[in-house]
């Protein structure tokens, strides 16, 4: 942990780090554009989730759902984790101290399990079956299992600065 | 009776009491309600966008796209304008005179006219021409995310 917190300093320090800190815009700046980019990212996976759960636009073909919004979906994730990257070069040693930001990486870490799991060994074996009216449990369940898992994230996230950071 | 009289009634009001007096937890779970619903709204925002531009679900009607996003714009717009509600009463004079706060107002109420006077129209044609369907949703895009950044200027300014 003390050589984290080592790292953690170091990357406090580095010219961009600082000038994000110093900025009196950059930073709200950079947290907007990541809560944008949440909103198309984790926005469209809710909607892909809700699919996957039955619960919305059940006449599409999930397939098509799938298909059509991955590039939307992945590209809102890069914006997400340029501008978390950001966020947190300015703020590295407080963020490695406080719970809220712990757990947000703890339940990222599952969502994208989750998500692996779907699409290699989930999707891979259920094939075309994906497109019938009815859909297998285990699609439902990880539509829901996604759904529960971002929101935790971003309950994580805006809590960030209402937990105190403990080292 | 002036604005700072109006703002000092509401802050002394029970509610404003209940809500500022109470565990700061409480204003941390009015943020998350906040947050959520305001990623519901715009998920069903983007998602009947780029249906009216036509680069997804290109094979489906837009009015079952549109009819299937708008009860998840009403949810998300029903947490945020709530949560949002409580939060401004907590503090009304702590908000009111923020310059990020009247913009993101503003904001706010454009994106609500922009939403019925030209998103729905537009909407409502199946077919709609590539120039009203662009403007529409540059508008209302536009109109929402500056909302979302002025909303995380209040916090810094």
């Amino acid at each position: 942990m003390s050589s984290l917190i080592a790292i953690a300093e170091q990357v406090e320090q580095l010219p961009i780090s600082v000038a994000i800190a110093e900025s009196q815009y950059a930073f709200p700046i950079i947290e907007g554009v990541h809560l944008i980019g949440l909103s198309i990212a984790v926005g469209l996976l809710f909607i892909t989730d809700l699919r996957l759960a039955g619960a919305i636009l059940r006449r599409v073909p999930l397939t098509q759902v799938l298909h059509q919004l991955r590039p939307w979906i992945l590209g809102g994730f890069a914006s997400i984790f340029i501008t978390g990257g950001l966020l947190f070069l300015a703020e590295a040693t407080t963020l490695i101290a406080n719970p809220a930001f712990k757990f947000k990486l703890v339940f990222i870490a599952l969502a994208a399990i989750n998500a692996a799991y779907f699409e290699f060994v989930i999707a891979k074996k259920a094939g075309a079956e994906l497109d019938r009216p009815v859909i297998p449990a285990n699609v439902k369940f990880a539509g829901l299992a996604s759904l529960t898992l971002w929101t935790i994230v971003i309950v994580c996230g805006r809590l960030i600065p209402y937990l105190p950071s403990a080292p | 009776m002036s604005t700072a009289d109006i703002l000092t009634a509401i802050q002394d009001s029970p509610i404003a009491h209940a809500i500022s007096k109470s565990n700061h937890l409480v204003a941390a779970g009015l943020q998350v309600v906040h947050v959520l619903g305001f990623i519901a709204l715009l998920a069903a925002l983007v998602l009947v966008s780029l249906r009216i531009l036509k680069l997804v679900l290109n094979q489906q009607p837009l009015s079952e796209v549109t009819r299937d996003a708008n009860r998840l714009f009403y949810l998300g717009l029903s947490l945020t304008v709530c949560s949002g509600v409580l939060m401004f009463v907590s503090s009304p004079k702590l908000y009111f005179y923020k310059y990020a706060f009247e913009l993101k107002m503003l904001l706010f109420v454009a994106a609500i006219v922009i939403q019925f006077a030209v998103l729905r129209r537009v909407a409502a044609n199946e077919n709609p021409k590539p120039f009203a369907a662009r403007a529409a949703v540059a508008l209302s895009l536009t109109a929402w995310f500056g909302i979302g950044l002025a909303g995380r200027m209040i916090g810094f300014t």
